[in-house]
């Protein structure tokens, strides 16, 4: 096919240096300034079309940033932590990239790949539910795998990978999902999925066009902002000649499957990917980076405008094996960051608690140190009621979840649990 | 749906000329409606083929999903002129797609791909100065009477109709295998003309 493409692509140049043997048709009457007059006037109303819609569909405007969604007071409550597993053992698989959201009634969902081993074909996006109470994680339902993407795409699919769950106004569920049709991680394109009745059924996948270049090399991981106007700004990243962080802007339209967006870049360079981003207000946040330089530290930017523009990235005082982080604001403006403490393994999952918006850190816990294991990709939510649930890859095998309170915190800067 | 079915036209062209292609190889002239309509209908029938429970169109479509009105546009003048013995796009406006189709991928995809800060491709979603460059340049290539302006209003006439998977105008106007068409196009130009 490759071969056939090239040699009408190769016909289609030569056309234009080619002397022709046919006659060609004298369309040069018709081009008279009758006609131009009248182009003129249809090129003014096409053109006047985009700017009617741009200004009509509201979509000039994504919002500001919703910087705490927590609205229900937190009253105070003893220190805890909780700890389970929400996926079953992978057993020779592997599990990775989850992601968890509240739904309404204080339920979680959560969301991970898991197949034979990273990139394999036969990789799923899982789904569990969990609650109310102290209910369990219920069993994985697959949501999304190579198969159904090809069929709801209607386009060949290779394999999918790394799934971001989250909850929505109307307590829609939304999935943002990576599908790779050529190559590795670097041919891949984002898509997404919703449901309306919490993971139960699913619409069909909508591919998200967000690159020029073959639509590829975007991806997705961390937990996306709500904005004040019903949309996201989705931190995600590109990664083929250049590795850099960007921000999906997802807005709903009017109509249930009418979803618009755009794309904005926070860096460029070859450095920086994956942003956890914290919103402080309306318009201020930071960002935090994983590290691809061989610096091998946590990158951080801020923005003051909402994140229309970022500032340079600077390195913090903490590593960075190459590997995801994710940060979370707390109730008080303090910002707690999940984060692998070491510059060359994945080992040690540590938390740390910054006073001065990231600045200047605190060691505050110890959740995994185990040598040859690998505790990775965090993913943080606050819940409405205060609860903090972490969920990372537990050695590949399976997803962990984690529930603390920011009594819990406390203790742990005080030094009173350990 | 209109996209879906707006996807199936340049895997048409495509397996058309390929068709035209094997024909000019094997001898035969094809002229006039007849033989574009028997050529058309076996086009039809490649593209709808299903392979592997994919249609053959939507397999191109997986690896390109929008192929630029440019391209299209080209392709559908080559297809025509043999059947017709009529040129849509004259050499000129050729040309003209050929120096505009380098010029905006010089400028997008280094860019896009992590050349600097700024990402031109973001000037594509919504109205912004790249609305303004093309109707400029539309407008401009109108009052010269170059054909390829038709080509850019079919262009933004397709943005509005959304008749590519993109939603963004610069998948409209430009895509990289328009770029490469261009370069290997303006290059064997440059040769015949050091040559003569």
């Amino acid at each position: 096919m490759a071969v056939l493409c090239g040699m009408v692509l190769l016909r289609l140049s030569a056309c234009a240096s080619e002397p022709l043997n046919l006659e060609p048709l004298n369309l040069k009457p018709l081009m008279h300034r009758r006609l131009v007059i009248i182009l003129f006037l249809a090129t003014l109303g096409l053109y006047a079309w985009p700017v009617y819609h741009w200004v009509s569909a509201g979509i000039r405007d994504m919002g500001t940033f919703v910087a705490d969604p927590v609205k229900t007071p937190i009253p105070p409550e003893a220190p805890f932590i909780y700890r389970e597993f929400v996926s079953p053992d992978s057993g020779s698989g592997v599990v990775h990239v989850g992601s968890i959201c509240e739904l309404p009634q204080g339920r979680l969902a959560a969301s991970w790949y898991g197949g034979t081993r990273e990139g394999a074909r036969d990789v799923a996006v899982f789904l569990s539910i969990k609650g109310p109470e102290k209910a369990s994680w219920s069993r994985p339902k697959m949501i999304v795998d190579r198969v159904s993407a090809s069929r709801e795409l209607s386009r060949y699919v290779k394999k999918v990978g790394n799934p971001l769950l989250f909850s929505g106004p109307g307590g829609r569920l939304w999935l943002v999902y990576v599908s790779i049709s050529v190559g590795g991680w670097s041919g891949s394109s984002l898509n997404v999925k919703w449901s309306d009745d919490a993971g139960i059924t699913w619409s069909n996948s909508l591919r998200l066009t967000l690159s020029p270049f073959f639509n590829i090399s975007e991806l997705v991981r961390n937990r996306p902002l709500p904005l004040s106007r019903s949309g996201f700004a989705v931190p995600i990243y590109h990664e083929c000649l250049g590795y850099f962080p960007e921000i999906l802007w997802l807005h709903p339209g009017a109509a249930a499957t009418d979803i618009h967006f755009k794309k904005s870049r926070m860096a460029g360079g070859q450095s920086f990917i994956q942003p956890s981003v914290v919103a402080l207000g309306p318009s201020a946040a930071t960002a935090f980076y994983r590290c691809l330089s061989h610096e091998k530290a946590i990158g951080t930017a801020v923005t003051g405008d909402a994140g229309a523009t970022w500032s340079e990235p600077q390195l913090l005082p903490l590593p960075n094996p190459d590997a995801a982080l994710d940060a979370l604001l707390l109730s008080d403006q303090r910002i707690l960051l999940a984060f692998n403490d070491s510059p060359v393994n994945r080992e040690t999952l540590r938390l740390a608690v910054s006073h001065d918006q990231g600045r200047h850190w605190t060691r505050i816990a110890t959740l995994e140190n185990a040598p040859g294991g690998e505790f990775s990709y965090p993913y943080m939510i606050r819940t409405q009621d205060g609860q903090i649930h972490l969920a990372y890859t537990w050695d590949r095998k399976r997803i962990q979840h984690v529930v603390f309170n920011e009594a819990w915190i406390e203790a742990q800067m005080k030094g009173t649990i350990q | 749906m209109t996209t879906y079915v707006f996807s199936f036209v340049f895997p048409f062209l495509l397996a058309t000329a390929l068709l035209q292609g094997v024909a000019a190889l094997s001898g035969r002239k094809l002229r006039g409606w007849g033989a574009a309509l028997v050529l058309g209908l076996i086009a039809a029938g490649i593209v709808l083929l299903p392979l592997d429970g994919l249609l053959a169109a939507r397999w191109l479509i997986s690896f390109n999903a929008n192929f630029s009105i440019p391209l299209t546009a080209i392709l559908f003048s080559k297809v025509v002129e043999p059947f017709f013995k009529i040129r849509l796009l004259d050499d000129k406006s050729i040309l003209t797609c050929w120096i505009f189709s380098l010029t905006a991928g010089a400028v997008l995809y280094p860019m896009a791909l992590g050349l600097g800060q700024m990402d031109p491709y973001a000037a594509g979603w919504g109205f912004s100065w790249l609305f303004v460059l093309a109707f400029s340049v539309t407008v401009v290539l109108l009052a010269l009477k170059n054909r390829f302006a038709v080509v850019l209003m079919a262009a933004i006439l397709a943005y509005n109709l959304r008749l590519l998977e993109s939603t963004n105008l610069w998948d409209y106007l430009v895509d990289p295998l328009l770029v490469v068409v261009a370069c290997v196009g303006i290059g064997s130009k440059l040769v015949a003309r050091c040559k003569a």
